[in-house]
């Protein structure tokens, strides 16, 4: 075997430019099948990791109209939610796990004679959590903030940089509306967001939902109104389900019809994801990867099958000189193999080194990162390999079946 | 006495079909040649002389007739165990050389003993020895085309004694060799044969086969005489 494999090693290095040729479709087919493969998959990643900037399973509920199938046009009154209301949800959800209210309002922001029309938010801590967005420093909003209406906010990273520049930070003042507020806190950037309402969280400012609420009243009542609420789906397969609770609960309190989607509008990013043919991407990639790697293997089909028609004569010299049929095939299969396997570990280390280099540099959110699969990998492996062997192992039993007589005379 | 027989060949035909034609390229040969002999075999071109010694080489199998190596029928032994006996038995020496030209004339040389599974460090030995008995030592790491057509019949002549087999076989061995370089590749045949080989040497060359001990000639298939070399 040892003395085959010399041989095999000794022939491919001998006709050098096929043998580079053959390797080169090798490494090209095995490193693009891993490349795209993991590309869909990363195109899939990044369109996850888009839509859940603004919060991972994220379903939004909004008051509306009474829907015109549910009352006369005259009596379309408008609706909306208050702070009972979310702690009524929050008590009888069983199909999410966080609950969080947001008050929504604009508001002049200065600071040092700088302003910015911003958009205020009054948020909680659990809508924080459904948020999910780092802090750079300081804290977050808390309970207690809510239960004293501090005048506290936290940053997003766009307003901190043109509102605050380098001077401030945590700590210092700023005014909304001339009302004096603290940072005690600064959000990390987010980035690019799929899924965004007025303003990128890099552009918000957020205060506690009981001071925002006291400090910009609806004009229309005098309840404390919680603009949206923002729920975190336990289980992203149920996510129809855990929209209809939702709106259910929100009707009954709302005395509308838990059908009325006009009333209780509810948006969430798992069905904006769905909607999307990511599944389909994935495939598609998958074959354009199938596609590279059979036309690799076509290539490296027809250089082998060349190689073994231009190496008959050699194959009956062999036998003339005592080689079995087992003797010829095992030498074909160790050239193969050996090609085949220095072509595939070389194609699997590109793409997976392309995949890895892809992943460490600095590149913009909306590149999509290939993905790994160690499973996918050996497939191509065993593909390339497979071809290749398959090529040269059949047509060399072949040309050996024959007397070597009939091999010797092809000059 | 005879010398006891290499080859003993009875009702040999052969037989190639090609679509609804056949050819019959032997027509029943009856031959018997003994351990230590030079048989030179000629005939025109068509026949059947080639096919003769393939059969002769166990290259091919005959349609019909039998066929005893040293004794042994192998007329019907299967491709593998064919091969095993030319490995043994046989050398070959071709008009075209047939080296495999991506190997040195020492790899060329050490092939045969590949496949009779002998140890690396032996097949280099045996190899450099042979090369050294048609004078090319000093050629051992050279490729085929690095050598002239008189080099590359010698290693070829190396190749087919490297096992030490009791019957050497020539298709037409100074066919594509000038006169001089013709002479001195005959010279190392009866080197050859004067050490106990039997050779067997198929030639269009009157010159050749008219001073073999022993003249063969072949016409359509058959056995047109068997006689002593008129110059022998």
């Amino acid at each position: 075997m040892r003395d085959a494999l010399h041989e095999a090693l000794a022939t491919l290095r001998a006709a050098k430019g096929r043998a580079l040729l053959t390797l080169f479709g090798i490494v090209w087919g095995t490193a693009s099948v891993i490349f795209l493969t993991g590309w869909g998959e990363g195109v899939a990643i990044m369109m996850e990791r888009g839509f859940f900037k603004t919060g991972r399973n994220l379903g939004e509920a909004w008051a509306g109209r009474i829907g015109e199938e549910f009352t006369p046009a005259v009596d379309r009154r408008w609706l909306w939610f208050t702070t009972p209301d979310l702690e009524r949800v929050r008590e009888r959800v069983r199909l999410s796990e966080l609950v969080g209210g947001e008050f929504l309002a604009w508001t002049a922001a200065s600071y040092r004679g700088r302003v910015r029309y911003a958009d205020l938010r009054g948020i909680d801590p659990q809508a924080i959590a459904i948020r999910g967005i780092d802090l750079a420093a300081g804290r977050p909003i808390t309970q207690a903030d809510l239960d004293h209406r501090r005048r506290v906010v936290v940053l997003g990273d766009q307003v901190r940089r043109v509102l605050l520049g380098p001077q401030g930070g945590v700590g210092s003042w700023v005014r909304l509306d001339g009302r004096p507020f603290q940072v005690v806190g600064l959000l990390a950037p987010v980035g690019v967001q799929l899924s965004q309402d007025r303003m990128l969280i890099d552009e918000q400012v957020w205060a506690p939902l009981s001071t925002v609420q006291t400090h910009w009243p609806a004009w229309w009542t005098d309840e404390p109104v919680v603009s949206k609420l923002v729920f975190r789906v336990r289980d992203r397969r149920l996510v129809a389900e855990a929209k209809q609770e939702v709106r259910a609960i929100l009707a009954e309190r709302l005395g509308v019809s838990p059908h009325d989607d006009e009333a209780v509008g509810i948006f969430s990013t798992i069905e904006m994801l769905d909607r999307f043919p990511l599944d389909e991407a994935t495939g598609l990639f998958f074959v354009l990867a199938a596609t590279t790697l059979g036309v690799g293997g076509i290539g490296v089909l027809s250089m082998m099958l060349d190689a073994v028609h231009e190496r008959r004569q050699e194959i009956g010299v062999r036998m003339a000189l005592g080689a079995t049929r087992g003797d010829v095939v095992r030498l074909f299969f160790l050239e193969t193999f050996a090609i085949t396997a220095i072509g595939g570990v070389a194609g699997a280390a590109l793409g997976a080194a392309g995949a890895w280099a892809l992943g460490r540099i600095e590149a913009p959110d909306l590149i999509p990162i290939p993905v790994l699969r160690p499973g996918l990998v050996w497939l191509a492996l065993g593909v390339m390999t497979g071809i290749g062997v398959a090529a040269s192992v059949g047509p060399a039993w072949r040309a050996a079946r024959v007397d070597p007589a009939v091999t010797l005379r092809m000059e | 006495m005879t010398a006891p027989a290499v080859i003993e060949l009875e009702g040999i035909e052969k037989h190639y079909s090609f679509g609804r034609s056949r050819v019959d390229a032997l027509r029943g040969v009856d031959l018997r040649i003994g351990a230590g002999e030079w048989v030179a075999v000629m005939g025109p071109s068509g026949a059947g002389k080639t096919t003769l010694l393939e059969i002769l080489g166990c290259l091919s199998r005959p349609s019909a007739g039998r066929y005893r190596l040293r004794g042994r029928a192998v007329d019907a032994l299967d491709g593998d165990a064919l091969a095993r006996v030319r490995g043994a038995e046989i050398g070959f020496v071709f008009q075209s050389f047939n080296l495999l030209p991506r190997l040195s004339a020492a790899d060329n040389v050490a092939l045969p003993l590949v496949y009779a599974r002998r140890p690396r460090a032996e097949r280099a030995r045996r190899a450099r020895e042979a090369l050294a008995r048609v004078g090319l030592a000093t050629r051992a790491d050279h490729r085929p085309a690095e050598l002239s057509g008189g080099e590359r019949q010698r290693v070829a002549i190396a190749r087919a004694l490297v096992n030490q087999p009791s019957l050497l076989l020539a298709d037409e061995p100074t066919g594509n060799l000038d006169s001089a370089t013709s002479d001195e590749i005959l010279g190392l045949l009866r080197g050859l044969h004067a050490e106990g080989n039997a050779v067997v040497l198929v030639t269009h060359d009157p010159a050749i086969g008219e001073r073999a001990p022993r003249l063969v000639t072949i016409r359509d298939g058959r056995i047109e005489s068997d006689r002593a070399g008129r110059e022998a």
